[in-house]
């Protein structure tokens, strides 16, 4: 393998047929960096999903209460659920060990007042856990604490915008805001990357809200965030527990889907995943079928220089050659061809990549790039097309008689 | 050295069989230099592809330094003719891209012998031939009776038992060819057995032995008076 006299005969041939070389391993360095160039794109959309989902925690949950579809229990189908403060100490007495953190969310809009600037906000009334579950960033000042839901104080977390919206250049923390004419004091402002809207949004304690909206104990949603040291299985099966003992709880038939959702991000990603897959599936198709034309047109070169050095074929077997040696080296010839064609289209790619990527940063689509596996996976493929490539030619190589050698025709 | 009893050999050209080679049997000694013969076509190429196991016989028994040559897979042939055998072909059939050098050391190759050791023993063949100063020059830039020199040398770089050489004189001039025909003398003076298919007659008294081929069998077989090329080189 690493032997001068093949080297030689190697170098010799990609010499003296440069054009045809050139051609050919075009077509191998083609495909290659359509493969990778595909693997790439899909790379970049995972990087875009996942970037998108990781405003909130990986291992959140959300329980959302419906309307009922089918009759259970004793109760006719279309009934509302509504989920109470009791649903979520229930929740977190029933699975001590698999919950992390567990907040409610009640939805509310304010129109909000401050000096002569006005805006119209969604709140999201919760508790402190909140802020872990939904991944807040504060910027200046707190989040809501357990003291703030326990005295129902009229505090607010306000986002970006709106501090920009009402305060203008003004410090917020510790102003009075007025919602709805009630006045709320300023004890944070938060941030989101990745998304304005969020920005737009007030915090407020969870109790505070209850008593505004009449005294009442209602959430809209509970969100909560599950064991971190839990797998995907582990995940799934106590979301699972968790919609069965609340189906049960709300009496409603464990088939009913309408009734009460329980979504867990877990199963969102790994649906994610696979739809990924499915598309990194399809470019490497896409990418194989590319290669395929590449080697066919190696295999097609060798053959015809195998043609045209028959009669040093010839030669050399009357002077002891092996049919085996004479299939190696083609095979190697082969070989050589396609790894370094497909190399150059992997280093093209690559620098396109690592040039164009990092400037790529939609919400979709995000630093498009090429991994290490990604390049042991195209040698061993770019090997064994080589070794494709010249596995006719090499026969027909090893078939050529000598007697040809003889034959001064 | 070599034997063969009663070998034949036909071509099939399509629903026609060409009876070539009709029982030829002879027996060659080692040290020997022996001419064969022939009017063109009269198969003196094809004794000589069958002798060098590059074609094989359709009938008959050959024998090479007493191993009986019979059924050799392609493999085995390679052997043997690397082991047993050197080529002298007419039009050279040097590597172009190799170096004179390199293109003797090439049977050494596919010996197995290590790199330097064969760059060390083609020199001295090439030595041998006198062309010592045009290792590094590639086929191209050499004449032909040169080429036919680095050939000679190839063949003999293997140590064969047998030189088997079809019309080495054959693409040169006359001078050429005496100073070719020299060597090939002097080679064999060192005790090396070499066939020459030849259709030259002066060729062929330069031999020790003429054995003459007419329709497919031996009509003569003599030992004659050596000529030495050199008085003419
Ligand atoms: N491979 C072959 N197929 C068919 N006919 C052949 C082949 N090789 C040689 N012949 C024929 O066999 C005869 C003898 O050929 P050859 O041994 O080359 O003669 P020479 O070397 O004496 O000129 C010729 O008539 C030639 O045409
Ligand atoms: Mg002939």
């Amino acid at each position: 393998m690493f032997d001068r006299d093949i080297w030689q005969e190697i170098f010799n041939t990609l010499k003296t047929n440069k054009l045809r070389t050139f051609l050919t391993g075009f077509s191998v360095g083609w495909a290659i960096f359509i493969l990778v160039m595909l693997l790439a794109s899909v790379n970049g959309m995972q990087n875009g999903f996942v970037s998108q989902f990781n405003d909130d925690a990986t291992n959140s949950i959300f329980v959302r209460p419906g309307t009922t579809s089918k009759a259970y229990g004793g109760f006719e189908a279309g009934r509302r659920i509504q989920l109470k403060n009791e649903d979520l100490e229930y929740i977190k007495q029933s699975f001590p060990n698999d919950i992390e953190y567990i907040s409610a969310r009640y939805y509310a809009n304010a129109t909000a007042r401050y000096k002569s600037e006005t805006g119209s906000y969604s709140v999201h009334a919760t508790h402190p856990d909140h802020q872990a579950i939904e991944k807040t960033l504060v910027v200046a000042g707190r989040y809501i604490n357990e003291a703030d839901v326990i005295n129902k104080a009229k505090v607010a977390v306000i986002g970006r915008k709106v501090a920009e919206d009402l305060f203008k250049n003004e410090d917020p923390l510790g102003k009075f805001v007025e919602f709805n004419g009630l006045p709320f004091r300023v004890i944070g402002v938060f941030t989101d990357d990745g998304d304005d809207n969020a920005e737009r949004r007030v915090y407020a304690p969870v109790s505070t809200y209850q008593r505004i909206y009449g005294n009442t104990n209602d959430i809209n949603i509970i969100a909560l965030t599950y064991n971190p040291t839990y797998d995907l299985t582990k995940a799934l099966e106590f979301s699972e527990r968790l919609e069965i003992l609340m189906k049960r709880r709300h009496k409603i038939d464990p088939d009913d889907q309408a009734g009460l959702y329980v979504w867990n991000y877990a199963e969102a990603f790994d649906n994610i995943s696979s739809f990924t897959a499915v598309l990194k599936g399809i470019g490497i198709g896409v990418g194989f079928l590319i290669l395929i034309a590449g080697i066919v047109g190696i295999g097609n070169i060798m053959v015809f220089t195998i043609k045209e050095r028959t009669k040093e074929i010839g030669v050399r077997k009357a002077l002891g050659a092996r049919p085996r040696q004479i299939v190696n080296l083609v095979l190697l010839e082969s070989v050589f061809i396609t790894a370094i064609s497909g190399f150059v289209g992997l280093l093209f790619a690559w620098v396109i990549l690592a040039a164009v990527g990092p400037m790529i940063q939609t919400p979709a689509f995000s630093n498009p790039s090429v991994n290490l596996s990604t390049v042991v996976t195209a040698t061993i493929i770019l090997i064994i097309a080589g070794v494709l490539a010249g596995l006719l030619p090499a026969m027909k190589a090893a078939n050529v008689k000598p007697i040809v050698a003889l034959s001064d025709k | 050295m070599i034997e063969i009893k009663d070998l034949h050999k036909s071509y099939k050209m399509g629903s026609n069989s060409l009876h070539v080679l009709k029982g030829i049997n002879f027996k060659v000694e080692e040290g020997e230099l022996v001419a064969i013969m022939g009017s063109s076509g009269s198969g003196k190429s094809t004794l000589l592809n069958i002798l060098g196991m590059l074609d094989s016989a359709d009938s008959g028994e050959y024998t090479l330094d007493g191993v009986p040559i019979k059924n050799l897979s392609e493999t085995k042939a390679a052997q043997y003719r690397n082991k047993f055998l050197g080529f002298i072909f007419q039009s050279f059939n040097l590597i172009n891209y190799k170096s004179a050098l390199e293109n003797v050391a090439l049977p050494l190759y596919y010996q197995k012998v290590p790199r330097k050791e064969r760059q060390e023993k083609a020199m001295k063949y090439l030595e041998r031939v006198g062309l010592k100063p045009w290792a590094d020059h590639l086929p191209s830039e050499l004449s032909g009776g040169q080429k036919q020199r680095v050939a000679i040398a190839r063949a003999m770089a293997g140590e064969p038992k047998v030189l088997l050489a079809d019309e080495p004189t054959g693409a040169l001039d006359s001078k050429t060819s005496y100073e070719v025909m020299d060597l090939i003398q002097k080679i064999n003076d060192d005790g090396n057995t070499i066939l020459v298919v030849t259709h030259e007659e002066d060729i062929a008294h330069m031999c020790k032995r003429i054995v003459h081929l007419k329709d497919g069998v031996i009509v003569e077989d003599k030992k004659i008076e050596q000529v030495r090329a050199e008085q003419y080189v």
